[in-house]
């Protein structure tokens, strides 16, 4: 159960078919037990074998199984019906497996600013202004001022992040801002400098000015810059160590980018030699290349020109070395480090609240252990994606750029070309003997009592659809509830226009046999073979419904159906196994006429015969939960 | 050998050259960078994913951490449209409504378990295919499939796993390749170091690789692992919400729900930093955390070094003699120390100073010293043998006796002796234990290169680690290219099949600006 009972769900047949094509023959291949039948079979061409399989592979589906709506992997495969689109090159159902997705335009949810795209990446996929998220609750984050610093009316104090839903401040971890404004800037600067000695921040009171920022900001930079030399790495080392102690650089960014200088130099160092043949990533923009070449024919063999000629002139060719210096990111762990942080646990202050839970982890950088060292989340950019169908290429939904517009320029949800499946429970049955009951609690419903619910199909297409339902007689999965449709061969009507409906009600017995059904409500009694109601473009049908009965309360247990899926069951969704959930597939036919197509959506048409279509899908309606006992 | 080099020297600063390897050096990440030699395409960024049993990282080659952490656990496998997670609030943060078994407790937890009689392919395809549409969609933002992609994959996979893994990405995306880069020596990596002892303390093993000059030397694994600690934690705070209801039945189902288990793991699992230390005042102070029955609501004390307790008794197993342990079930520090035992003599003294201890166990404060001291112990006690057993013990101790009635001309009694067995005459039988002797070539050598530092070698150490998704970022954004590089083209044709088994393939020169090859087959490398 997802939603509120009762509920329909549709499987995306792409679900049929999870083959990937190299899937298919690394299993024939990697088997080579198996029987060869399958093998020669791989040998032949490509799109010959691969439509082969693909027929091998629906036709064992087939064969193989209902579809089994308790399985683990149904989870991936069930959409509700609105969720769904539709491609018209292929005619099939679309789900978001089986289309592409490319970005059109990237905007913050917070303060719907599109953000171009080649900010998007340096500003690390969050927004760049003022949008923070609370690290605590991950509520949106306001910009405050400090009211006791703000005595002269004019707002000019400090400023702070606070959340207005649990209350934290940027006051918490110790950070102010100057400005009201470009506050990702101003924290990007503190954090970059003032992460690494993150214990001390939090008994230094008050906020960090720029002025003791700086330093270990301009020596940051001087690490990233690198220059390739060992002297320069001397230089570095008393730099970093002003930053913070002998560690060196505890931060990971700053340990990354002193491990991915440290890398640089050595590369460079190892492979730059103008007449080392290895060393030259650039063929021949450098004059070294000619050397090289030249060295190449002139020397009597190849191996002592690439090798002799050169390599024994430059006696010892550098060798790579690991790093040595906190400078060079290398970082020796500390004893004291880990049982401070023991005695903070245990400590009075410490405990459950004063460390950060995994979800706020999740979010922050890797180090990060207490709350106090949680810092403000930038909000993260959405994206509004065009989608195409995988397969052939063709958009099915292009949203409008903008990222306050919530139109789209082309949208096929599959709702316009399948029949949209409603589920209600039909009351009326028990309605002759006694006043009308009250409608049945589909959250406890009886076992082995017989349910009618009625299914509608309401056809949203133009053309008038034949359908045929299928379902097995007893569900998948432990509890075993018996399902019968009473009819399962039906038309739906066209979605003609409105008024056809009027006019022919005005004339025809349409509406008048609806209000017929409701005045002989109690004689009505479902049939087998017969359609229950029937509009202009919708027909309800009957199912009849035995719920089965779960597995502990009674002893009956029948293991018919779902038996390879019996396994997972036991294993996956114990959780969900009261729920009467019925597979049922669905087969519709219908006639596509090119001119209303046309009309439709702007398809190329074709002169205006029919086009016989169809399109088959398995459904879930999901009708109550099995009472435990009667 | 001197004129040579003094004849180049010479020779060096007439050769003009332009400075590009120090244009290159100075390139950020994010510029693209469009050098002839490194492969194929190369305008976007690499995209780096880290896979595991629970977790995917994901970001952008270049960067320090990855842009998102995700798990795959039952919240995140409902179906599209189902809400309870937020309506109800999560299912895994509740007690269970019977006590269930600790295997299947954290089934559903896993994207997939080693033991593949246990795992549903088609499942797991359809996690991972999920898991990265969702990476790509709420946090890479960027087009699914146009640039490289970069795994980091534990060395040891199994083939169907990694087969569907890589059938799942190739087929549902156009990535033009997939780079697979083994996790240890990138965890290496991230700590700059060329050889280490890499102990990754995973969710479902422990495994511990040498590596030695980034190769991966020897690798032991133990079913000691984080999942392990996880279950046990699980049944200590079940049997506190039992012990509330006073019903005292020690059952080794579990009956707290495993998101709050596992909350309570991160936040509060610690250890002892020394066996031999008296547990201070305040680790015997109480701790309170929500109570199991209702975590939402009520909370309980409970002392803080129970907290110790499971890491303790699943990770290091104090009170199991080394014997009795299965292969797979050592104890870390044993494996530790079992594991520097396999790597020859050199690359052991080299290892041991470089132990990298990576995974989500080793973020436990405490235990990673823990770990390199009863190590420590162990080395101390057994030296560098694998002998063990009472024969050899009381061999040595014959040994020592003769050697000392020898020294002292047999007047010593031989009861003596015995007592005098750990005497420091008898260590010094161990050669491990010696004092080396002078070497003179060892010192000519530091003689000559003396600007060259001498590498730390002999001693325990560790080396914290970045982990290997930064070290996959460094590599990546150094322009290194992996050996496992899978074509798009190629693996769609073939499949894994298609790669040679040859774990020896022609290295692909990262320098030449030809591709090394023609490229026309791939390796599996490691992996195959």
């Amino acid at each position: 159960m997802s939603r509120p009972f009762p509920y329909t769900y549709i499987s995306c047949p792409c679900a049929d078919t999870p083959v990937p094509d190299p899937e298919r023959k690394r299993r024939s291949r990697e088997s080579p037990r198996k029987p060869t039948q399958e093998r020669t079979e791989t040998q032949p061409e490509d799109s010959q074998k691969a439509k082969k399989e693909e027929i091998q592979a629906a036709q064992e589906e087939d064969e193989e199984q209902t579809f089994n709506p308790r399985s683990p992997r149904s989870n991936f495969s069930l959409y509700p019906p609105e969720q769904l689109l539709y491609c018209e090159d292929c005619h099939q159902i679309k789900c978001s497996r089986c289309i592409t997705e490319e970005i059109v335009s990237w905007y913050c949810p917070s303060c719907l600013f599109e953000t171009p795209s080649s900010m998007v990446k340096s500003d690390g996929n969050r927004c760049g202004r003022n949008c923070f998220n609370c690290p605590v609750c991950t509520a949106p984050l306001a910009v405050s001022t400090l009211e006791n610093v703000t005595g002269n009316g004019t707002q000019q104090g400090p400023w702070v992040l606070s959340c207005g839903y649990c209350m934290w401040t940027t006051l918490d971890i110790g950070i102010k801002f100057d400005k009201p404004t470009n506050i990702r800037n101003q924290l990007q600067k503190m954090t970059d400098a003032t992460a690494a000695p993150a214990f001390d921040t939090r008994s230094r009171q008050g906020s960090r000015a720029f002025g003791d920022l700086k330093s270990p900001l301009s020596t940051l930079t001087s690490i990233a810059d690198g220059q390739p030399t060992t002297k320069d790495g001397g230089e570095e080392t008393p730099t970093s160590k002003e930053e913070s102690s002998e560690t060196g650089p505890s931060n990971t960014d700053a340990r990354f980018a002193a491990l991915k200088s440290f890398y640089r130099t050595q590369i460079s160092e190892t492979s730059t030699s103008p007449s080392d043949p290895l060393g030259s990533d650039f063929g021949f923009s450098s004059p070294g290349a000619l050397n090289r070449l030249m060295s190449l024919y002139a020397s009597s063999s190849r191996l002592s020109g690439l090798y002799g000629g050169n390599k024994k002139s430059k006696s010892k060719p550098p060798v790579m070395r690991e790093a040595l210096t906190a400078s060079e990111g290398l970082r020796i762990a500390s004893e004291n480090e880990e049982s401070a942080i023991i005695k903070r646990l245990a400590s009075a202050e410490g405990g459950w609240d004063s460390v950060a839970s995994i979800e706020q982890r999740s979010q922050q950088s890797p180090d990060v252990r207490f709350v106090d060292e949680l810092l403000p989340l930038p909000a993260l950019l959405r994206t509004k994606r065009s989608k195409r169908c995988k397969s052939c290429k063709h958009i099915l939904v292009k949203p409008e750029t903008k990222p306050q517009s919530t139109r789209f320029r082309i949208r096929l949800i599959a709702l316009s070309y399948i029949p949209l499946p409603t589920l209600r429970p039909l009351t009326l049955p028990s309605s002759m003997t006694a006043p009308p009951p009250p409608p049945q609690d589909l959250n406890a419903l009886p076992p082995l009592r017989p349910v009618h619910v009625l299914l509608t199909l309401k056809n949203h297409m133009f053309d008038p659809v034949r359908i045929t339902l299928a379902t097995p007689s007893v569900t998948p999965g432990r509890v075993a509830s018996k399902v019968t449709v009473l009819c399962p061969q039906f038309d739906i009507g066209a979605n003609s226009d409105v008024w056809d409906e009027a006019l022919q009600g005005a004339s025809a017995p349409v509406t008048g046999d609806s209000r017929m059904t409701g005045l002989r409500a109690h004689e009505k009694v479902p049939e087998a073979g017969k359609v229950w109601d029937k509009g202009r473009n919708w027909t309800t049908v009957v199912l009849e419904v035995i719920p089965g009965t779960l597995p502990g309360s009674e002893a009956e247990t029948s293991t018919v159906g779902g038996n390879e899926g019996d396994e997972n069951v036991v294993n996956g969704s114990n959780q969900d196994e009261d729920v009467l959930e019925i597979p049922v597939f669905v087969h519709m036919e219908w006639d596509a006429e090119a001119q209303l197509e046309q009309q439709n959506v702007g398809k190329a048409s074709k002169p205006d015969d029919l086009v016989a279509r169809e399109l088959a899908y398995w459904m879930v309606l999901g009708v109550g939960r099995i009472q435990d006992g009667f | 050998m001197s004129t040579s080099s003094l004849r180049h020297s010479a020779a060096r600063p007439g050769s003009p050259h332009t400075p590009q390897q120090q244009l290159r050096s100075a390139n950020t990440s994010f510029a693209s960078t469009t050098s002839p030699g490194s492969s194929f395409r190369n305008e976007d960024d690499a995209i780096i994913f880290e896979i595991g049993a629970r977790w995917l990282r994901a970001g952008f080659e270049g960067s320090s951490a990855p842009v998102c952490v995700v798990g795959l656990g039952p919240e995140e496998s409902r179906r599209a449209g189902d809400y309870r997670g937020w309506i109800e609030g999560d299912s895994g943060a509740r007690p269970p409504s019977q006590p269930i078994n600790a295997e299947d407790w954290a089934r559903d937890y896993e994207l997939w378990r080693l033991d593949l009689r246990q795992t549903d392919i088609g499942l797991v395809e359809d996690k991972i295919e999920r898991l990265f549409r969702e990476a790509y969609n709420q946090y890479l933002l960027t087009d699914t499939g146009t640039s490289r992609l970069v795994l980091v994959l534990p060395s040891l996979m199994p083939h169907p796993l990694l087969s569907s893994l890589l059938s799942t990405l190739f087929s549902r995306w156009r990535f033009p390749t997939i780079t697979l880069l083994p996790s240890a020596p990138m965890s290496a990596t991230a700590a700059g170091l060329r050889s280490a002892l890499v102990v990754d303390l995973g969710w479902a093993e422990t495994t511990t690789t040498g590596l030695y000059e980034y190769r991966e030397v020897t690798t032991n694994r133990s079913t000691r692992a984080m999942k392990a600690v996880v279950q046990q934690m699980g049944r200590l705070l079940s049997n506190l919400a039992l012990q509330d209801s006073e019903e005292e039945v020690l059952s080794n189902d579990i009956s707290v729900g495993f998101k709050y288990c596992e909350e309570v793991t991160c936040r509060l699992a610690w250890c002892h930093p020394d066996a031999d230390t008296e547990v201070t005042e305040e680790q015997s102070s109480s701790v309170s955390i929500p109570s199991p029955e209702n975590p939402g609501q009520e909370f309980i004390d409970v002392p803080f070094s129970r907290f110790a307790e499971p890491v303790e008794k699943v990770l290091l197993a104090p009170d199991i003699s080394e014997h009795d342990l299965d292969d797979e079930e050592k104890s870390i520090p044993l494996l530790v120390y079992k594991t520097l035992l396999d790597l020859p003599p050199d690359a052991r003294g080299t290892c041991m100073a470089r132990i990298v201890f990576v995974g989500g166990g080793a973020r436990i404060p405490g235990l990673r010293q823990r770990i390199l001291k009863e190590v420590s112990k162990l080395v101390e006690r057994y030296g560098w043998s694998p002998i063990r057993g009472k024969a050899v013990e009381r061999q040595r101790e014959r040994l020592a006796e003769l050697r000392i009635s020898t020294q002292s001309n047999g007047e010593k009694p031989p009861v003596k002796a015995t007592t005098t067995a750990t005497s420091p005459d008898d260590e010094k039988s161990d050669p491990s234990q010696e004092e080396p002797e002078i070497d003179f070539v060892e010192q000519k050598l530091r003689r000559q290169n003396k600007d060259t530092p001498v590498p730390v070698q002999g001693i325990l150490r560790e080396v914290e680690s970045l982990g290997a998704w930064a070290g996959a970022s460094l590599t990546t954004s150094l322009k290194i290219r992996g050996l496992v590089e899978i074509e798009r083209e190629k693996f769609l044709q073939h499949g894994l099949a298609g790669g040679t088994r040859d774990s020896e393939h022609p290295v692909p020169d990262r320098r030449s600006g030809l591709r090394a090859g023609d490229r026309s087959s791939w390796t599996l490398a490691g992996w195959a």
